[in-house]
């Protein structure tokens, strides 16, 4: 024991103390940290700063508290009716709900995220799917994944103009259908800036970027699963609900909470094509950031910094959910 | 009647014929062993076995049903695939019992047998972990115990051990071989290493583009095969130029040296080069007692191998192999000594040739 602490005391004594040798590989991720500190941190820390500030820069929670505002839900036990987007639906309950401007925002920018994530999500699963696994030939697949890639970054003001150039009051579709078949879209209530409009138009960029997430997924089904639940006696629709389904559930869902995250933040396509008739939460922050009548820029903030919250429990959650279906498909 | 038999199956994929003409009859608890190279066909006649592929000609019969058209589901095969194939979702007891549930049976019946097949492959306390947290030699013990769980008439085994490092591929082969003897299943085993289809194997098919070269007993195939390629893929051979000097008394001559084979030689005349085939293990040097055939070669090179001490020698322009027992007071010669080897007369194979 002695001497191997007099061997180690020695050693120490004797070697130099070590250097620490910095990479140069550290250089070439300068420009993104660069990027990251000018455009992600230094935003959200003005915002969450904002947030916490009074017109005077004073500290206060009065922001946050702005936010909910004459905001009160109550639930009676009586029945009632709902309705989205048209459709009339009966409760159990009676949601006895008064909102304000700005939570009624969160909602409808919610509505519109849930609903867009769902349409978009089901539309490029069932597009991913013929076309990886539903036979058809190798040359959709890559047609299908160039448009994907092309049309999934395809949004905001440019967007918004295809869409009302296309099926506006007199957009390309609508005079066709009026001129050539005798239909006449806007007599069916249908309007490229109502609520359904401004859905479509989240779809078209929506349901590409499920197509290009949900791929992978749908590629790492391994033939033999499906070969080994056949051979167990298994049918083609209890493979997909036992084996196939629970396997790119986790992907699944993972994207459409990705879908939700990409309709929630978007601004510009709904400014464009809506001009501002619809109150969605980035919209609203728009406003009191930059506008000239409801300019409040810390309630701005406070709306932002909760859009952030939002988005991040999103991508925890994508986050998990990813990692729940990597770790089943690691071997 | 054969409890599997396979009568005249082709398979064609295009323009490329996978399997042709392909006979074979399985007995009830037979081990057999299709071996061959990647390509001959080996995996595609196990598929169409299972279902996984449609014969283009031929019939599939399975305990005297003929089940050539029917679907995977209905013929109750039990299938190990190469890569596992375990369903990544669910625990070791919901991939075992997963065919029982297909087939609506009771659930203290699946727990039951789940149980009883855990038994049998040494897992029983791993039932509740997922194939993730499993190593490649436990998931092909699951694997194998999915597919024993639906009590199948044939078992089906497409490479089962390729995917495991080499000490772990003996002691499951061994375990496979044990399981299979004791539930007296039939099965059918794909697989490219000779080694473990002669130690699993009751008969071995060897398969070579698309064919069959040839069906015996793992000892028939070894030291009787039929076929140049036979001969060449399972073990190794030496391949030496000769001339026939005497057709009716079997001489012939390497480098100038007589040997004599025991086989009868057919369609050659004297003076007739021919190739002659002599196994390295065979061969044995001459102060370990004369036999019939003596040469004398010259040490070109020694390579100690463990159990095994290869040497490579020279006759003429013929190189070819000997293999000796290791032993502790083993004397071999030194690199570039000339010596004598000696070898039998039923060592000397005269292959056909072509085929």
């Amino acid at each position: 024991m002695k001497a191997t602490m007099q061997t180690t005391q020695t050693l120490s004594a004797v070697s130099p103390p070590r250097a620490r040798n910095i990479s140069f590989a550290w250089l070439g991720v300068v420009p993104f940290f660069i990027f990251a500190i000018l455009f992600l941190i230094l935003p959200s820390a003005t915002l969450l700063i904002g947030s916490v500030q009074d017109r005077q820069g004073n500290l206060t929670l009065g922001n946050f508290a702005g936010m909910f505002q004459g905001v009160t839900l109550k639930f009676v036990a009586a029945p009632s009716e709902a309705s989205l987007l048209g459709v009339t639906f009966p409760l159990p309950f009676t949601v006895d709900f008064q909102s304000n401007s700005i939570v009624s925002a969160y909602i409808l920018s919610m509505q519109v995220g849930i609903i867009t994530a769902l349409t978009g999500g089901i539309f490029g699963f069932l597009l991913a799917y013929a076309a990886v696994l539903g036979g058809l030939p190798k040359f959709v697949r890559s047609a299908l994944l160039t448009f994907s890639g092309v049309a999934s970054y395809f949004s905001g003001v440019p967007l918004a103009f295809a869409f009302v150039a296309t099926l506006g009051r007199l957009g390309f579709i609508t005079v066709l259908l009026r001129n050539y078949f005798d239909f006449d879209l806007y007599m069916t209530g249908f309007s490229v800036i109502s609520l359904l409009g401004l859905i479509l138009t989240y779809t078209y960029f929506q349901f590409p970027l499920m197509v290009l997430v949900i791929t992978p997924a749908l590629d790492g089904l391994k033939r033999e699963w499906r070969e080994a639940s056949e051979n167990l006696g298994a049918s083609g629709a209890e493979y997909w609900r036992y084996v196939a389904f629970p396997i790119i559930l986790p992907s699944l869902l993972g994207t459409m909470i990705l879908l939700f995250g990409n309709s929630f933040g978007a601004v510009a396509t709904a400014y464009a094509l809506t001009g501002g008739n619809f109150q969605l939460a980035t919209i609203l922050i728009f406003r009191q950031i930059r506008g000239e009548v409801l300019q409040d820029p810390g309630l701005g903030y406070a709306v932002a910094v909760g859009m952030i919250i939002v988005m991040a429990l999103s991508l925890a959650l994508y986050y998990w959910l990813q990692r729940r279906s990597e770790r089943w498909l690691r071997r | 009647m054969a409890f599997l038999e396979l009568t005249n199956v082709s398979k064609v994929f295009g323009q490329t014929a996978a399997v042709q003409d392909f006979n074979l009859n399985v007995e009830r608890g037979e081990f057999v062993s299709f071996l061959g190279p990647s390509g001959c066909g080996k995996t595609t006649t196990l598929r169409m076995i299972a279902g996984f592929e449609l014969p283009t000609t031929g019939t599939v019969i399975i305990n005297g049903n003929d089940v050539t058209f029917k679907p995977p589901q209905k013929r109750n095969t039990g299938m190990v695939f190469q890569a596992y194939a375990l369903f990544p979702n669910m625990n070791v007891a919901e991939n075992i019992g997963f065919g029982l549930k297909i087939a609506r049976k009771p659930k203290d019946e699946i727990k039951k047998r789940v149980e009883e097949v855990l038994a049998i492959i040494k897992m029983d306390s791993f039932g509740n972990r997922y194939p993730y947290q499993l190593s490649g030699g436990q998931q092909q013990r699951v694997a194998l115990a999915r597919a024993l769980a639906i009590q199948p008439q044939v078992l089906l085994l497409d490479e089962p051990l390729s995917a495991l490092d080499a000490k772990i591929r003996v002691s499951l082969r061994q375990e496979i071989r044990a399981i299979q003897q004791k539930l007296g299943i039939t099965t059918v085993y794909v697989t490219h290493d000779q080694e473990e289809a002669l130690s699993l194997s009751d008969r071995v098919v060897v398969m070579n583009n698309a064919k069959i070269e040839q069906v015996g007993t793992p000892f028939e195939i070894y030291n009787f095969p039929n076929t140049e390629f036979t001969a060449q893929f399972v073990g190794t051979l030496n391949h030496i130029s000769a001339t026939v000097r005497d057709v009716a008394n079997g001489v012939l001559a390497i480098d100038s040296q007589q040997v004599v084979t025991a086989q009868k030689l057919e369609g050659v005349s004297n003076g007739t080069a021919v190739t002659v085939s002599i196994r390295p293990e065979r061969i044995s040097f001459a102060e370990d007692g004369r036999k019939p055939n003596v040469l004398n070669i010259k040490v070109e090179n020694i390579t100690f191998l463990g159990s095994i001490v290869r040497v490579q020698v020279r006759a003429g322009d013929n190189l070819f192999l000997m293999d000796t027992f290791n032993n502790p007071f083993l004397k071999l010669p030194e690199i570039g000594d000339t010596v004598e080897i000696t070898f039998s007369k039923e060592a000397v194979l005269v292959l056909k040739n072509g085929s």
